[in-house]
């Protein structure tokens, strides 16, 4: 697990993004400045973890995937609007190919994804499945 | 052995991956056809393992129990990601967990039974007031041995608490019973573990699980009739229908909470499995024998009695008979590759 991982590692764990009380504005990745009511106020903008639940907007398959990703080919990735409307990319897992859509509702799993190496740590993060 | 205050149980959950295999697709390849003594297995997919099978049945167990303060997380494993780096603080960080105990059991397949009765303890002496017991495993078995036709995954927790108004059921007691068997070990830097066949039955299964039972039985004078069910630990199909007859309770008793010939044996997450598909269907009033088994060998057995919250609280969970159904069936050649047995 890298230094930088390991700082935003809530994160991962369990996607704790921002709300701005302000305007009741929530985001992901978490924010310093609410783009809605430009508020920097920082008593302001409290870390927020984000819904478990979500509907997939749009997807993809890919059949050539990054460096170290090589073994979970075909890899889905979609882009989830969560119940919040807080939008974020994630991987989809335990479903078929033919099984994942547009408009399907998706939850929050927690998963591997992915190691260093075989003695090296291994980083944990967010996914989505279908439900 | 009994608590001077009353523990509950205030939720629970259990996690069992999607992916299945049949046991008739490894008899295809070590015997040429047939099948194993169960069905089909559960298979952790390529990005499970005992830390994420966990932090799924926890969150789930601590909704269940209105979101306590946690003082212990307590992980009962023997498939461990890392020999040296707890898995439990893995599990607290992504539960939002801090001020705790955290810590790791191993006990073969009891190391699930034994967390929760060390948390049972710390409730009951006033130490903590609320912990989650987890049994979970990732479970080997060495290509064409026995074991790989029931050596499965899954994952259980139990919230444990001192406030009682929120029980769902309550442990009366427990009992613990062991001595240095050496019926199935593992070696340190081992892939897979070894066993000694037949003698994992009389001298350790059945000896061990009838010890603890008996002695629970005396201990709160009770004979296998006044349960309304019963759970053992479910290395195969047969093993606790066998120590039931044994020990003078019926199949009718086991049946709801059997759960090998479908998922095989998730070691420590076992039994504590068989639990939560008993919890599941159980009626206030019921009184629940759970009876654990590890190799090495011991054997822990608990009475719990079941609560009127029960019915309130099982409202908004996802039963586990619909984890079990809900599942993707895989071939061999998937298996090895999730395994590690086939690289490229």
């Amino acid at each position: 697990m890298s230094i930088s991982y390991w700082r935003t590692r809530d994160r991962y764990y369990r996607i704790i993004g921002s709300i701005c009380e302000n305007c009741k504005s929530e985001f992901f990745p978490p924010v310093y400045t609410c783009s809605k009511c430009n508020s920097t106020d920082k008593s302001k903008i409290k870390d927020k973890e984000m819904p478990n639940q979500g509907i997939i907007i749009s997807y993809t398959v890919l059949y050539e995937p990054m460096l170290g990703f090589e073994d979970e080919i075909p890899m889905q990735i979609a882009l989830i609007q969560l119940n919040n409307g807080v939008r974020l990319v994630s991987q989809i897992v335990d479903c078929k190919i033919d099984d994942i859509a547009i408009g399907k509702n998706v939850k929050r799993v927690f998963r591997k994804i992915k190691s260093e190496s075989k003695s090296g740590q291994i980083w944990y993060g967010y996914k989505f499945r279908l439900c | 052995m009994k608590t001077k205050t009353k523990v509950s149980i205030t939720g629970y959950a259990g996690y069992i991956p999607k992916l299945r295999l049949p046991t008739s697709e490894i008899a295809q390849i070590w015997k040429g056809g047939g099948s194993g003594p169960n069905k089909a297995k559960s298979v952790a997919n390529f990005d499970e393992d005992i830390t994420t099978m966990s932090v799924e049945a926890a969150r789930h167990a601590i909704i269940m129990a209105n979101n306590p303060d946690i003082g212990a997380v307590f992980v009962g494993s023997e498939s461990k990601p890392y020999a040296v780096k707890p898995t439990s603080t893995i599990v607290a960080q992504a539960l939002g967990i801090h001020k705790t105990l955290a810590a790791d059991f191993e006990f073969a397949c009891k190391a699930g039974t034994e967390a929760m009765q060390v948390i049972t303890g710390l409730i009951g002496s006033g130490m903590i007031n609320n912990g989650i017991a987890l049994g979970v495993d990732t479970a080997q078995g060495r290509p064409g041995d026995s074991l790989e036709y029931t050596a499965s995954s899954g994952a259980a927790a139990f919230v444990l608490s001192s406030e009682n108004n929120h029980g769902l059921a309550y442990v009366e007691a427990s009992t613990s019973f062991v001595s240095d068997t050496g019926d199935f070990w593992r070696r340190q830097g081992e892939s897979y573990p070894r066993h000694l066949s037949r003698f994992t039955g009389d001298p350790a299964y059945f000896f061990h699980v009838e010890s603890s039972v008996r002695t629970l039985l005396e201990e709160i004078n009770a004979k296998p009739t006044d349960f309304t069910y019963a759970v053992f630990h479910q290395p195969n199909p047969k093993f606790p229908l066998e120590v039931a007859k044994r020990l003078g309770f019926t199949k009718e008793q086991l049946e709801v909470g059997l759960l090998n010939p479908e998922i095989g044996n998730p070691y420590s997450a076992s039994s504590p499995l068989g639990l939560i598909a008993t919890l599941d269907v159980a009626k206030p009033g019921d009184k629940i024998l759970l009876a654990s088994f590890g190799s090495g060998a011991g054997s822990d057995a608990f009475s719990i009695i079941v609560e009127d919250n029960i019915l309130n609280k099982r409202k908004n969970i996802v039963p586990l008979r619909q984890q079990i159904d809900d599942n993707i069936e895989i071939n061999y050649s998937t298996y090895t590759k999730l395994r590690g047995i086939l690289n490229k």
